[in-house]
């Protein structure tokens, strides 16, 4: 019963992420596109100025080009996040597609960005994973269970690593933290709706059950190791389910 | 198109931010003639009435009147030559292949745009206005020189009858 909510919970925000993706989209394409005709004015006011422009005038003009380079990057970073927003919602996929899951970890990193940042660092060592039969945004919320558990087991700095590779039938993709690891007497339960450890208002202990749910949907399975040094998650997915 | 005048293209967004952004980057980078509209309806109206000269259509594909694939097909009822673009978001890029294919439009172009891409789409796109004036002129005069042989041929016979 939780889990149906949990998912309703998901679609619903699902929604709400596209829609709001959508919402910048216009705004954010008069930005990028008004910032590149100011760089293009400014590279036109210099060419009229001639070689040897009033030191002043050419000063301003010097700030001006290094503020639309600024605003460039800025809305560069903009159009990415709303990129992978959409991405990770996939409303237009509700059904089984057939992807490379790469994507998927790359949106949901995006999506994590400010969490990690200075914080963590992130290795990718990704294997040549053939595409799979999935349904993408149900994985891509495994991805940021996980991924959110990891940066959260991590108290100071640390490291997450994001591994994938073939494995006979099937793909596998582990995520390890070097955080505080999970004690032993909880790892049995981790999976089970309701166990938390997060405390009231930060955890509803779905979370691990969602993703052991949406794994057993895809015919795989989702297997913990941890220690004092660090957890482990390894999702193996079958190449066709 | 005549060859001194500056083409003109017509462009339909229910957002004005929209609207001013590309008439300002036309007004730095090509001498367009552009008449906007944010809405479609009231685009059509003008097209219906006044006859304008237009060389290129650009609209938008999400709109409250009406979506942009329709507006489109209704100016193609108007003006079959004319080359017609629709501006997507990301969300609606499947509606804008079947667009192509269904309502035979000239190209899309994805929101956020890049401007390099709108500049390059529609120099192309009015080339291909060019081109096919140039042809339609062409047949006119192979037609004209036909007329013109026949009644030559008549008075030949004329002349021998």
């Amino acid at each position: 019963m939780s889990q149906l909510i949990q998912s309703e919970k998901m679609a619903a925000l699902g929604l709400l992420v596209a829609g709001v993706a959508h919402e910048i989209n216009t705004p954010m394409g008069a930005i990028h596109s008004n910032n590149d005709i100011m760089t293009r004015a400014v590279a036109k006011i210099r060419k009229l100025l001639g070689p040897a422009p009033d030191k002043e005038i050419s000063r301003l003009l010097d700030i001006l080009g290094e503020v639309c380079r600024n605003n460039e990057i800025a809305t560069d970073r903009i159009m990415k996040t709303v990129r992978s927003l959409k991405n990770f919602a996939r409303l237009d996929e509700a059904e089984r597609k057939t992807v490379n899951i790469h994507e998927g970890i790359e949106s949901t990193l995006t999506l994590l960005q400010h969490q990690l940042r200075n914080r963590i660092r992130i290795v990718k060592q990704f294997g040549d994973i053939p595409e799979i039969e999935c349904l993408p945004n149900q994985l891509n919320q495994v991805f940021m269970n996980v991924l959110v558990n990891a940066a959260q087991a991590i108290q100071d700095r640390g490291e997450i690593r994001v591994k994938t590779w073939t494995a006979g039938d099937a793909v596998k993709i582990s995520i390890s933290d070097t955080g505080i690891g999970i004690p032993t007497e909880h790892l049995s339960k981790i999976f089970d709706p309701g166990f938390t450890t997060k405390g009231v208002g930060l955890g509803t202990g779905l979370g691990l059950s969602l993703c052991y749910k949406i794994v057993q949907d895809h015919h795989g399975t989702i297997e913990v190791e941890s220690s004092n040094q660090g957890t482990t998650f390894t999702i193996t997915l079958p190449l066709e389910a | 198109m005549t060859e001194n005048s500056n083409p003109t293209i017509l462009l339909v967004d229910d957002e004005e931010m929209v609207l001013n952004s590309m008439k300002s980057f036309f007004a730095i980078e090509n001498n367009y003639n552009l008449m906007t509209y944010t809405s479609p309806l009231k685009a059509l109206e003008d097209l219906n009435r006044n006859h304008a000269h237009v060389d290129l259509v650009i609209s938008d594909y999400l709109m409250p009147e009406m979506d942009g694939i329709t507006f489109l097909a209704k100016v193609k009822e108007k003006l079959p030559m004319v080359p017609r673009i629709l501006l997507t978001g990301y969300a609606d890029k499947e509606n804008a292949i079947k667009a192509i294919n269904n309502v035979g439009l000239y190209q899309y172009i994805e929101k956020p745009w890049d401007n390099e891409d709108l500049k390059l789409v529609i120099r192309n796109g009015l080339e291909k206005t060019t081109l096919l004036h140039q042809l339609e002129e062409k047949v006119r005069e192979v037609e004209r020189a036909q007329r013109e042989l026949s009644e030559v041929q008549k008075d030949i016979l004329r002349v021998f009858a």
